[in-house]
């Protein structure tokens, strides 16, 4: 390319050459960007990083669902759990009755 | 190069009147038949008024040509400047792009990383929970042994309650068959 602008153009005026030159070199530098932008694959590598995070997104709310169903579960058998606390604390005189009864 | 035209064209400017005054001096010798090799040197002393054509000037051996050239726009500046700013400005935008990609990807991996926290934060009190809830339940097994055998006993008793009702069953008859004696 640099020689074909180097052969002398016949007929066309400075001005022309110049506006020439400087098309090509303009062309030259958005060419290099865009060759450094596809050289770095960040186009691809952002892509499929966006693609994994839709299809992890749906698991992510799922197990969070389940992780909040959880919590309440555990809430109720503390109920649970207190209610039994305060109804086993009357086995005892039960038994003795019982005792009583079977002698 | 226009300073060389510029220069060129004062060299042209002497030589033609080096040659004018040539012409004056030597009017006479020229005579009527050389007039004719005149007119083409002096066509050829006085070129055309064309500042753009390049010509050939000689001057002590030394031949100089002038190179064509046009005018400068006085607003070449403004319009060189405006060209790069606007270079400028598209380069930034492709490279912008592909950089608000990267931030936008930062900020799903950072929305992510927090939901995760939130995760793991409910995991954690779960976990609290139901180590307590294991606890509890492990003090109350003393409570669920007497609870079984409360059944046990329940159901001996019920077996005995079975039994005095046979044999209450069995008094009744045999009184009522001493009653009929």
């Amino acid at each position: 390319m640099a020689s074909v602008d180097s052969q002398p153009r016949f007929g066309q005026s400075v001005k022309g050459l110049l506006s020439d030159k400087v098309g090509s070199c303009s062309g030259d530098v958005i060419a290099l960007t865009r060759q450094v932008l596809k050289g770095s694959r960040s186009q691809e590598l952002l892509g499929q990083a966006a693609r994994n995070m839709v299809i992890q997104e749906d698991t992510i709310l799922h197990s969070e669902d389940s992780l909040r169903k959880m919590s309440i579960i555990t809430t109720h058998l503390q109920y649970q759990q207190e209610a039994i606390q305060k109804n086993v604390e009357h086995s005892k005189n039960l038994q003795d009755q019982l005792r009583h009864l079977l002698k | 190069m226009a300073a060389i035209g510029d220069e060129a064209s004062a060299m042209d400017n002497s030589a033609r009147a080096s040659a004018a005054q040539s012409a004056a001096l030597n009017p006479a010798s020229s005579g009527g038949g050389s007039s004719h090799v005149e007119a083409p040197e002096e066509a050829a002393a006085t070129p055309p008024v064309a500042p753009k054509k390049p010509h050939t000037n000689s001057d002590g051996g030394v031949e100089t040509a002038e190179e064509a050239v046009e005018p400068a726009e006085p607003d070449i500046n403004e319009l060189c400047t405006d060209m790069f700013e606007k270079m400028a400005i598209f380069l930034q935008g492709e490279l912008t792009a592909t950089c608000e990609d990267y931030r936008l990807l930062e900020n799903m991996n950072k929305l992510t990383s927090l939901k995760y926290m939130e995760m793991k934060d409910i995991s954690i009190n779960i976990s609290r929970n139901l180590q307590d809830l294991n606890n509890k339940y492990a003090s109350l097994q003393p409570y669920l042994d007497q609870i079984n055998q409360i059944e046990e006993q329940v159901s001996s008793l019920e077996q005995a309650a079975y039994k005095l009702d046979g044999y209450s069953k069995k008094l009744e008859a045999r009184f009522k068959k001493l009653e009929k004696r």
